[in-house]
């Protein structure tokens, strides 16, 4: 198999990988660099639980074939909090119960984020088109919304400080 | 009433950091060293025999280390359902499935699995595999199952044709009379869709077997402990010797997995007992949607005796429920269709006769509610029709009619509590019932209406099937607390909860210094697992025994220590108290306890008693009667929940279940074509609610004491879709006055219905 070489940034820091270019961007994080935060729930970018932050925008990762991603800035769960400061999306599906199974939450944290990211003042109309990819059902998504929310208010208290 | 410190309080859950963080490890997680990957060849017919199988082109192709077909597997019969795997004698269980077999009976149905070196292999060598198949008629319908023209899906069933196990009857009263006595009958009859859990994570199992024989199974199942029991049978090991476990998060079940998971576990561990390699089997999406267990469609109908002022004497129940082709939990789940439909209305004379039949169809088993929702539509669509014709409110109608603590009914536990009446009248408030039927004005295209539905449900399957707990709790040597119990926690805040309980018991407030271990056979006690809402109930009492079990012997072991009578001493927030005088802190007595050669392990064992909960749901629709599209606009659902111990995660199943209700109600449905597939294979297909769908959803709580459960809690996890769907349908009849007996309510059928 003709294998090849990409480049790209991964939560900050510069890889490259030999890779076989017919794997998508979710077999590359889950399966070789063993990035297990981000989930596969179907393959076919039909869930939303794969999705990873693709130079500023949320992709699922399971349709991106992984030499489209040579030169790019990917964020995934792992890269977005740590232990002493959560991302403030996180911070808020901890406090306001928007988490269940869990399987789901990677992928709703990083639509939500990618979201924030670019309209730090959402409107619900919003807030739920941004996560209308990503299934989950466990919440009714009455509690991520909210957690999406009130993320959205803290980050512009913070910032107003 | 005692003040909680911890019992009650939302706080941050236990698992939310590792799942927010992505640390979480998932079945599908798991890598092991120099593990395979199993791939399954699935049946492309409905029904056929399998004339030729030759695997040598797949054994033949590197990286290939172990093909298996019905040739060389086990013949070992079984049922991937938990419940089958305790069935009480003289009852006799369904056993009716191989791993593989020389039939195949419905389309998805297991033919072969291939062990490779990666999954690109593996499904390379499944197009390797040669199979002749004979092809032989099928059947989808569960009444035509049973006609003189349908083959038998499977020999041997005692109960009629194509009926698993036996016919349930539930009976009091005198039927007839109670007919002769009513002065009004309805009998309608209901047809329910195929739905399915489409929980987030996939079936999966990775399998590793030791040298000395032994198998530890990383899995996504339920329960843990019966599934152990069903390796055990399967491959003919002692218990013993085979350890099942969650890794320790499990994506969603939704009563997919009660037992089995699929059969991901079956076919993974026998992959790894041929190759002595570990094997990791995860299904994708469509395998998930065609070849794990379904919700059961089918057909209910419902015969209702009322008298003059609208006192209800008569139900005739009767439930024929497609079971697909294996039984799994077909005659249980036509059971509790029976035994809930039947408690929710004090009604005299009363029968139900139920059971499942087998098709061609996927497997159906488990999935929230289990029955309840597929007697709930019909009977309350039944309801409201009865109000009508009388000209009563349909609200008042149920308070009228509705089971109160102390009635008799036809379940064999008493029923000790009820906050119904109240759910009714705080739901309908919130919702604006008075404006029900007011809501239009002529002429107007979208038309607005209010329905409500009401039902009860269980908090464990006490005494309908086997069902105790065994939980641990430990004190540690610095004073913390170790709680082990066998159930799961698939997203329903178990851990969180059952921390809860052990911290207010022993009387350790700090939850950092509780922890739980769940859902491994190897270190927690056996445990029926996760199912019929009763993790927080049933296990929830064994840890609350065993939390209290552990808080005597440390008082015991404190008096001796401090002088004192073991009555005057108390644990508040880690700290022993003679009195209002802090003496000790835990942590500093447990610590001496361990220099002494002691250590406080609490033991709780249970066999439940049950809980009834109840739930009032409330719905208004916006009816677009241009486009026959049905918007809801708002839905209440109160509850009574007993104590809701994390009122936050209770809330969260509630909204949770509710969403899915409505999918029940409006658009979710597996429909097949007539080769026998499934039409709705994958998210996309299968019109499941996403964020944009989500109505305005007011959640009530109402907590009435149950002595039963821990903390007076009862079960909650299922109640909350079991009367979503009428409320839908009648308020689509309250805004158009059509009245749909068949769900889901589709765009298309409410436009025919317009139109027609």
């Amino acid at each position: 198999m003709n294998k090849k070489n990409v480049k790209f940034t991964l939560n900050g820091k510069p890889v490259t990988l030999t890779v076989s270019p017919s794997a998508t961007l979710l077999d590359i994080i889950r399966d070789e660099l063993k990035l297990t935060g981000t989930k596969k729930g179907c393959g076919k970018g039909e869930c939303g639980a794969c999705t990873v932050i693709m130079d500023g925008i949320a992709v699922n990762s399971c349709l991106v074939p992984i030499m489209k991603v040579a030169g790019c800035h990917v964020e995934t769960i792992e890269g977005i909090g740590n232990k002493e400061k959560p991302h403030p999306v996180q911070e808020a599906f901890m406090d306001l119960g928007a988490i269940q199974c869990g399987f789901c939450t990677p992928g709703m944290i990083m639509s939500s984020k990618a979201l924030l990211d670019k309209t730090p003042d959402p409107n619900r109309e919003q807030i739920r088109e941004a996560i209308s990819g990503n299934i989950c059902r466990c919440t009714g998504y009455v509690k991520i919304e909210a957690a999406v929310q009130a993320a959205a208010d803290k980050v512009k208290e913070e910032n107003s400080k | 009433m005692k003040e909680y410190k911890v019992i009650g309080k939302s706080i941050r859950r236990l698992d939310a950091w590792e799942k927010s963080a992505g640390t979480g490890t998932f079945t599908t997680d798991i890598y092991l060293p120099g593990m395979l990957f199993g791939k399954v060849l699935r049946s492309p017919y409905p029904h056929a025999r399998i004339k030729k199988i030759d695997t040598t082109k797949a054994e033949q192709l590197p990286g290939v280390e172990a093909v298996l077909c019905y040739k060389n597997s086990t013949r070992v019969i079984f049922n991937t359902s938990a419940t089958m795997t305790t069935t009480v004698p003289p009852m006799k269980p369904v056993l009716d499935q191989y791993i593989f077999d020389n039939v195949v009976r419905y389309v998805g149905d297991e033919v072969a699995a291939v062990a490779a070196v990666n999954e690109k292999i593996a499904v390379q060598a499944l197009e390797l595999i040669e199979v002749e198949y004979e092809p032989l008629s099928a059947v989808y319908d569960a009444k035509q199952a049973m006609t003189s023209d349908a083959l038998e899906i499977h020999s041997d069933c005692p109960a009629g044709k194509n009926i698993p196990g036996e016919i349930i009857h539930l009976e009091m009263g005198n039927l007839e009379q109670g007919f002769n006595e009513s002065d009004l009958i309805f009998e309608e009859e209901f047809k329910l869709p195929i739905v399915k859990q489409v929980q987030m994570e996939t079936q999966a199992a990775v399998a590793q077997v030791s040298i000395d024989g032994s198998i530890t199974v990383y899995s996504t199942t339920q329960t843990p402990h019966p599934s152990a029991q069903i390796l055990a049978h399967i491959f003919q090991l002692p218990v013993s010797k085979v350890r099942v476990l969650n890794p320790p998060y499990l994506g969603g079940g939704f009563g997919v997995r009660i037992g089995l998971s699929g059969k991901a576990e079956a076919i993974a561990t026998e992959l790894a007992m041929k190759t002595g390699k570990p094997v990791k089997v995860v299904y994708d999406r469509k395998e998930d949607f065609i070849a794990s267990d379904t919700r059961h469609g089918g057909y209910v109908t419902v015969k209702l005796g009322l008298k003059n002022d609208g006192v209800f004497h008569a139900l005739e129940l009767k439930a024929n429920l497609n079971t697909g082709a294996y039984c799994s939990f077909g005659v249980e789940a036509a059971g509790v269709l029976g035994a809930m439909g039947l408690s929710v209305y004090r009604i005299p004379h009363q029968v139900y006769h139920g059971h499942s039949t087998y098709t061609n169809c996927t497997p159906a088993g488990a999935m929230r509610g289990f029955g309840n929702p597929q007697a709930m539509f019909p009977i309350e669509s039944v309801v409201d029709m009865a109000a009508e014709r009388l000209g009563m409110d349909a609200k008042e109608l149920r308070l009228k009619n509705i089971i109160k603590p102390g009635d008799k009914w036809v379940l064999p536990y008493p029923c000790k509590s009820s906050g119904l009446p109240e759910c009714i009248e705080k739901g309908a408030r919130e919702i604006g019932w008075n404006n029900r039927g007011k809501l239009n004005k002529p002429g107007d295209k979208i038309r607005r209406g209010i329905g409500m539905g009401v039902g009860t449900h269980v908090s464990n399957s006490w005494p309908f099937c086997v069902d105790f707990s065994n939980a641990l709790v430990t004190i540690k040597s610095d004073g913390t607390i170790k709680v082990a119990s066998g159930v799961v926690d698939m997203g329903t805040g178990t851990k969180t909860s059952l921390a809860q309980i052990a911290a207010e018991t022993v009387g350790v407030y700090d939850m950092s210094k509780v922890s739980v271990t769940l859902a491994d056979t190897e270190s927690t006690p056996f445990e029926i697992g996760s199912h019929a809402s009763r993790s927080c109930y049933t296990a929830g009492q064994a840890v609350y025994l065993a939390a209290q079990d552990a808080r005597s012997q440390v008082l015991e072991y404190a008096a001796d220590y401090l002088k004192e009578r073991m009555e005057y001493l108390d644990i508040k927030d880690g700290v022993i108290y003679s009195g209002n005088e802090a003496r000790i802190s835990l942590a500093e007595l447990t610590e001496y306890a361990h220099l002494h050669n002691k250590q406080f392990l609490g033991v709780g064992k249970v066999v439940p008693s049950n809980a009834p909960p109840w739930e009032a749901h409330f719905a208004e629709v916006e009816v677009d009667t241009e486009t026959g599209q049905v918007r809801v606009i708002k839905l209440v659902a109160a509850h009574d929940v007993g104590k809701a111990i994390h009122p936050v995660i209770v809330e969260g199943q509630l909204e949770g279940g509710l969403v899915q209700g409505m999918g029940y109600a409006l658009s979710e449905e597996i429909r097949y074509n007539d080769k026998g597939k499934q039409l709705h294979d994958g998210i996309h297909k299968y019109m499941l609610p996403t964020a944009e769908d989500i109505p305005e959803i007011k959640v009530i709580l109402v907590e009435p004491h149950d002595p039963s459960g821990p903390y007076g809690a009862k079960g909650v996890g299922e109640t909350s879709l079991v009367p979503t769907a009428p409320a839908i349908t009648n308020a689509i009849y309250d805004a158009i006055g059509i009245r749909f007996k068949e769900i889901p309510v589709t765009e298309e059928k409410v436009f025919k219905a317009l139109y027609k």
